[in-house]
């Protein structure tokens, strides 16, 4: 089978769509159900290794100390305790993604309420925690900065010596000139708006297992990002890259959290060392609350100007991020926060400043969305507030200005497909909204959101490629190699079906390997959306090399030209080649077989690789991020009871464009768990917080949302291809979160006419809105 | 092992054997018993407070959280993990619905959702939608968004009652002869 072409999309090229194979477009079961619906998988915490000892971990009670003095002396008494190891035990390294910051255990200070300090490792987890308990720790508390204002006030104390005024990053542009444009807008909309930690909350906690042999260490981890983690991990060790090892364990929900930006498996790699055994460390829900890297918040003032007739002109943003202590990847977050928005409408012209603030807070990260949704919360709504302004319904407004195939924003990014006007034509219609409209209903409220994702992004240096091997056996069934894992969105049956549909076998003939750092090509992960997209060419491309190596092979055995020769359902196929003859069909394997047993014989393995047709942007994030955009739109309906201030989301609506669905059941199943994750962002996730932290850092303070919870979710896929994808599919796992906390406050404003600005939507803000809404009546009246 | 200390033995039936199990700390939550000492994994750790039903298990046929489960007071009593279900003939009827419907996705959370729908299944083989509802409502999943979970859940009654019905028209045929 011939490949699709895989130059980058230039223009508005109408896209050439080849026929699906088979098993593209189809509901494939997961090659990993079975071994889930049994308990069979293994996790992180699952692995065991014989003389295995288990880890605690001793955090700072202090959001920002100094660390006098550490007693281990106690705790390496108790029976059972095999190592305890403190900040002096290290290599005394700082390490970080992008900005070296944080220490595996603490170096003189703490600076926030969870991190770590000292360790133990025991032959039980129950005899680590006690010996953890007895490490006796003196502090001398300094003065903290505990919020972004406090952090941003003339001469706050500092978090990181090296970073003045707290500012940990900061960039800005103006392209296009906003003010000249404001100056020619007829209508003006701005506003504040904040949003809050959100924890990944997979229901797996970050682990890992470390054992040593001589000079090199293999981790075990739960990680998204094993070959990253395994470059950091090494210079958080002080050790160099040969001697770290990284296999992936199955993955319990990573979603961001598991992006290898904290310190366990480092400090799991100290224990392991020092007790001579394998130690396996995991976090406890409650130090995962205390310690991973959540959701950044962040805070907008937006400015939007349109014409009368509702073209938008220009936007105008100043942003500030809570990086917390130390900064794992919120630095890139911050871009993809500040200049993703600009994809999604045809601005003439956007200002931005955008700067990350050091607190002494639990710090954030990388969480599904990427910044989006963040930003979306803002500039949504101020999208919203226009639409009320100029009298134009918002699926119109957001009609008259999206982007299309072939646009280019301000930022570079060049709009390869683009379905957006589809997917807002699709929720439109499935919200119901001019039926509605037409029919208002008491304390109901409908808003419309749209937002766009990549489908993989360039942050980690000039590279967002990816590799795979395909390796036919001799049993005619083809392994794929990669180093590309599975955080639990089905991205190995992806690989198989892709493989299989390329290659013309079953896709239950193909096998796909777990990354290992020692075995698999190198991989960057699976972040921003980019494993079906980037991964999925590269496998793609791999089964062609293979199926090319033994249509050849084929074409020698069978002494027939290899044009003519083809594979289907396991076999290599030729017509008959005159009346007499008889048509060719042989085992796959019997051609693998025949190619490996004879004088000078030869595997069959192809190895195939794609680098995103994208830029590496410039320091103001000028460049185009991703070869290929995705979009949804989304549509809400919601009841505000007045009395109680309490919201229920009545049904929800999304509309993505993610090019050509492979699984249905699969993508359908990013959709509706992004979406869950976005009514939780918007309405019940939240922490009480004193001091610094979280009160009651586990489940029954924070409140994910249950099936219970759900409002029915109508979720539809845009007829859609992408050229430069795997059989013209884009990237899907981020995009559908990034709308909902939004439109549910728009339609909340809708419905009762209370503008919420700051995460979550409680039904305490709402009551307290209306009450403020009605006692401005009463004036009002008075007047 | 740490130094000798007294332990108290607790025999039960785990999954239809007959076991006896020394623990230190009679309050010791069945949860750390089967995955550390027994070695049965498939029993996942989600929360440690009961609330988040990864480490759901069946008890004399409840369902409970094993994390707050004493294994001190099993004695006599009988318990069921995830590794009783898939038996020499297949896939538990709960299990391929699961799989049939795409009901998972990181998978962590399964065996907790499966064991609450097969407690509920043992007690009442035709529930309704209502619940069905409740019971995937106590356990946590933060994949999925719960959709393909309450079809699983559907699934799995139609697989039960289509298998029953086979059971019968079986047994019917047999009394035939």
């Amino acid at each position: 089978m011939a490949i699709t072409d895989l130059s980058p999309a230039t223009g508005v090229a109408e896209p050439a769509r080849a026929a699906m194979p088979p098993g593209i477009g189809t509901a494939v079961t997961r090659i990993d159900a079975e071994e889930k619906v049994t308990g069979r998988a293994v996790y992180s915490g699952d692995v065991r290794l014989p003389r295995m000892l288990h880890g605690a971990v001793v955090r700072s009670p202090h959001a920002c100390a100094r660390v006098l003095h550490v007693d281990t002396s106690r705790a390496a008494r108790v029976p059972g305790v095999r190592a305890v190891v403190t900040g002096a035990d290290t290599a005394k390294v700082k390490w970080g993604a992008f900005r070296p910051d944080l220490y595996p255990m603490a170096i003189d200070y703490v600076r926030y309420v969870g991190d770590e300090v000292a360790a133990v490792a025991a032959v039980d987890i129950e005899t680590a925690r006690r010996a953890a308990a007895l490490i006796e720790v003196e502090y001398e508390p300094l003065p903290a900065v505990l919020s972004l204002d406090e952090a941003l006030a003339e001469g706050a104390p500092l978090v990181h010596e090296d970073a003045p005024g707290n500012i940990a990053h900061e960039f800005g542009y103006d392209r296009g000139g906003a003010d000249a444009w404001f100056e020619r807008s007829d209508v003006i909309v701005e506003g504040t708006w904040q949003t809050i930690r959100q924890w990944h909350g997979a229901l797996e906690t970050i682990g890992c297992t470390a054992e040593w042999t001589q000079d090199r260490v293999t981790l075990w981890v739960n990680s998204q990002t094993p070959f990253l983690a395994r470059q950091r991990y090494a210079t958080a060790l002080g050790l160099p890259l040969r001697s770290v090892r990284v296999v992936l364990t199955e993955l319990g929900g990573g979603f961001g959290g598991k992006s290898g930006d904290d310190n366990t498996s480092v400090i799991c790699a100290i224990l392991a060392r020092r007790a001579g055994r394998p130690v396996q460390l995991l976090d406890t829900r409650e130090e995962e609350f205390l310690a991973s890297r959540p959701r950044i918040p962040m805070r907008y003032r937006v400015r939007l100007g349109f014409t009368a007739d509702g073209l938008v002109t220009a936007k105008d943003i100043d942003m500030v991020a809570d990086n917390g202590a130390y900064t794992g990847k919120a630095q890139a977050v911050l871009g993809a926060a500040t200049v993703r928005h600009d994809a999604l409408f045809k601005y003439r012209a956007v200002r931005a400043r955008s700067r990350l603030v050091y607190t002494n807070l639990e710090p954030t990260g990388a969480f599904r969305g990427f910044g989006n949704p963040s930003a979306d919360w803002a500039v949504g709504q101020a999208w919203d507030l226009a639409a009320q302004r100029l009298g134009i319904q918002m699926p119109e407004l957001l009609l008259r200005n999206a982007v299309e195939s072939g646009d280019v924003s301000p930022h570079n990014h060049r709009i390869g497909s683009c379905e957006l006007k589809q997917c807002i034509q699709r929720a439109t219609r499935a919200i119901g909204w001019y039926e509605k409209r037409a029919d208002p209903k008491p304390n109901r409220g409908l808003a419309m959101g749209v937002s766009v994702h990549v489908s993989g992004r360039r942050s980690f240096g000039d590279y967002d490629g990816s590799s795979a091997i395909v390796r036919l056996t001799e049993d005619g069934r083809a392994a794929v190699i990669i180093g590309e894992g599975e955080v639990g969105t089905g991205s190995r049956t992806t690989f198989a079906q892709i493989a299989a549909a390329q290659l013309g076998i079953p896709v239950a003939d193909v096998s796909v390997t777990r990354p290992d750092t020692d075995l698999t090509t190198h991989a960057l992960g699976t972040l921003a959306s980019r494993v079906t997209y980037v991964a999925g060419n590269a496998v793609q491309r791999a089964a062609e090399a293979a199926c090319q190596q033994l249509l050849d092979a084929a074409a020698r055995q069978l002494n027939r030209p290899a044009a003519e020769l083809w594979v289907e359902d396991g076999h290599v196929r030729a017509p008959a080649s005159d009346e007499d003859d008889v048509a060719v069909k042989v085992p796959v394997g019997t051609v693998v077989r025949a190619e490996l047993y004879r004088q000078g014989g030869e595997p069959i393995v192809g190895l195939g690789s794609f680098d995103n047709p994208s830029e590496f942007p410039d320091q103001s994030r000028f460049g185009n991020e991703s070869g290929a955009y995705n979009f949804v739109a989304e549509a809400a309906e919601v009841e505000v009871d007045p009395a109680t201030g309490a919201v229920t989301v009545l049904e929800l609506a999304a509309a993505v464009d993610c090019g050509t669905v492979l699984n249905p059941p699969l993508a359908e199943g990013q959709v509706e768990g992004a979406v869950a994750q976005g009514l939780g962002m918007a309405l019940t996730e939240r922490f009480a917080w004193a001091g610094g932290a979280p009160t009651r850092p586990n489940f029954d303070d924070y409140k994910l949302p249950t099936a219970g919870s759900m409002p029915p979710l109508r979720v539809e896929f845009a007829d859609s291809y992408e050229p430069t994808g795997p059989f013209g599919a884009k990237g899907v796992g981020e995009i559908a979160l990034d709308p909902v906390p939004a439109i549910i406050a728009s339609a909340v404003a809708d419905a009762v006419g209370v503008r919420i600005h700051e995460l979550p939507i409680t039904a305490e803000k709402v009551f307290w809105g209306i009450r403020a809404a009605a006692g401005r009546r009463d004036d009002e009246g008075e007047r | 092992m740490a130094a000798a200390q007294r332990s108290t033995p607790v025999g039960f039936t785990l999954n239809g054997e007959d076991m006896q199990v020394h623990v230190r700390d009679p309050a010791a939550p069945l949860l750390d018993v089967l995955r550390h000492d027994l070695g049965l994994t498939g029993t996942k750790s989600g929360c440690a407070i009961g609330y988040c039903g990864a480490c759901t298990v069946l008890v004399d046929g409840e369902a409970v959280p094993a994390c707050l489960q004493m294994v001190g007071l099993l004695e006599g009593r009988t318990v069921r993990t995830i590794e009783d279900l898939a038996g020499p003939d297949g896939l538990d009827p709960v299990q391929r619905a699961f799989v049939a419907k795409a009901g998972l996705q990181c998978g962590f959370c399964t065996p907790g959702h499966i064991m609450a729908l097969r407690a509920l299944l043992d007690q009442d083989p035709d529930p309704g939608e209502e619940r069905i509802r409740a019971v995937v409502d106590g356990n946590y999943c933060r994949c999925t968004g719960y959709v393909k979970i309450l079809d699983a859940a559907r699934e799995a009654v139609a697989l039960l009652n289509a298998g029953a019905a086979e059971a019968q028209e079986a047994q019917k045929a047999q009394g035939a002869d």
